[in-house]
């Protein structure tokens, strides 16, 4: 592989969307090649450089317009489908049989897990406890809980553990673990295994993504909307460490 | 029903921050983003029921991204967005220094001026990219272009944005 190769490849291989082999390729390059790995240098720097940039956020009076319209079209819905409805009452005199479509228990939960993600967000109640120090996270659950929680910091590796706080999943009390990426917040959920709680490893619920996974008798997910690739990274260094 | 009501305020609106954050990068004022992300909303809230269940996130950066296109093209002809030639050839640096420490001393405000100086494609790839962590499918589908525009278009505003960071670099430390 010449250097023109990887300068063509070197974008698609730091944003981790290159196939495995030609990755392997550019990797092994870089592994020789110092002009090269200086110009990954540059490219994550700059990357840094964007993400460091504070964000915009949403003016109030938009969000309250967009829930106001939003609440106004539901009830002019409502009111449409009543009608459709007694319409149809009407006609067939009430011998309608209704098939309803069930969602798995897995995808309950996910969307579960999701809904705990976004009221957090929502309700601006992020954290109980609010420290990036996880000998101070760690017992704060002692006693809240039939578990203790395992509490690990991963800022060494740009997830910063925030906080944590007690929540619900499934009416049962579950600790959540925040942490965050660039402007992301990430909720990992710790509850108590039990084998119904078994969603499959990683979806996709709403824009956010959801991965789980169970570990010495505790089940896990990880929730967020930041991308699935780094979502995953994240999931493997808790699961590992 | 068949399906269970999903409501917009839990499925669409934990994403207006981000949907603000795109316009606002799209458009580079703030008036101009209120406008495109409350009309976006509207056409949202009407095509709520296309909206399949994984990708709200996704979904409403099409809507907003359409929303403002559709503003600038019915603009006057030069008035608003500079578009980037996709197949111009960019001017390629040269220079291989690692200017890693002279990109660092940058500060917000000059990364935030290069960044919007770019032409709106370059940029709004890297904003999807670098800021909204989208994958190369979904920048794809949200601006319409294929996969393969959408590497060029991060690879060539990388490197301006670079080339733009180290030139305004050196003005400041010649004078």
């Amino acid at each position: 592989m010449t250097c023109e190769d990887v300068r063509r490849d070197l974008d698609s291989y730091l944003d981790r969307e290159l196939e495995a082999e030609a990755a392997r390729a550019v990797y092994d390059h870089l592994s020789i090649c110092a002009v090269c790995r200086r110009q990954v240098a540059e490219r994550e720097a700059l990357g840094r450089l964007i993400q460091a940039m504070p964000q915009y956020s949403a003016p109030d009076r938009l969000r309250a317009r967009a829930s106001a319209q939003s609440i106004r079209s539901r009830s002019m819905r409502r009111a449409l489908r009543w009608a459709a409805a007694a319409a149809v009452v009407i006609s067939v005199g009430g011998a309608v049989g209704v098939l309803r479509s069930t969602a798995t228990r897995a995808d309950a939960i996910a969307d579960e897990v999701v809904s705990g993600h976004v009221r957090s967000l929502m309700v601006d109640h992020l954290f109980d406890v609010q420290s990036t120090d996880q000998h101070t996270v760690k017992p704060w659950f002692l006693g809240k809980l039939d578990f203790a929680p395992p509490v690990v910091d991963l800022a060494p590796i740009g997830f910063p553990l925030v906080g944590g706080r007690l929540d619900y999943l499934g009416g049962r009390p579950v600790a959540a673990l925040v942490y965050q990426r660039r402007q992301h917040t990430i909720n990992v959920f710790v509850a108590s295994e039990d084998d119904t709680l078994r969603p499959a490893e990683a979806r996709a619920v709403r824009g956010f993504h959801v991965h789980h996974w169970v570990r010495d008798g505790l089940s896990f997910f990880a929730v967020s909307d930041l991308n699935d690739t780094e979502l995953g990274d994240f999931a493997r260094r808790l699961q590992s460490s | 029903m068949d399906v269970p009501e999903r409501l917009f305020e839990e499925t669409v609106l934990p994403h207006l921050d981000a949907a603000f954050n795109y316009a606002r990068w799209l458009t580079r004022n703030d008036a101009d983003a209120e406008d495109v992300v409350q009309d976006a909303c509207v056409r949202a809230l009407r095509f709520f029921s296309s909206l399949r269940e994984e990708d709200a996130r996704a979904w409403l950066f099409a809507i907003v991204r359409n929303t403002w296109y559709s503003r600038v093209t019915r603009r006057p002809a030069g008035s608003d967005a500079a578009w980037s030639e996709d197949a111009q050839n960019d001017l390629i640096d040269g220079s291989l220094d690692p200017e890693e420490r002279l990109l660092q001393q940058h500060t917000v405000a000059k990364v935030r001026a290069a960044l919007e100086q770019l032409p709106v494609d370059y940029r709004e790839a890297l904003v999807l990219r670098e800021i909204q962590g989208l994958s190369y499918k979904e920048i794809a589908q949200i601006t319409r272009v294929p996969i393969g525009t959408v590497m060029s278009r991060l690879a060539r505003g990388r490197d301006r944005l670079t080339t733009m960071l180290r030139l305004a670099r050196q003005t400041e430390t010649t004078r």
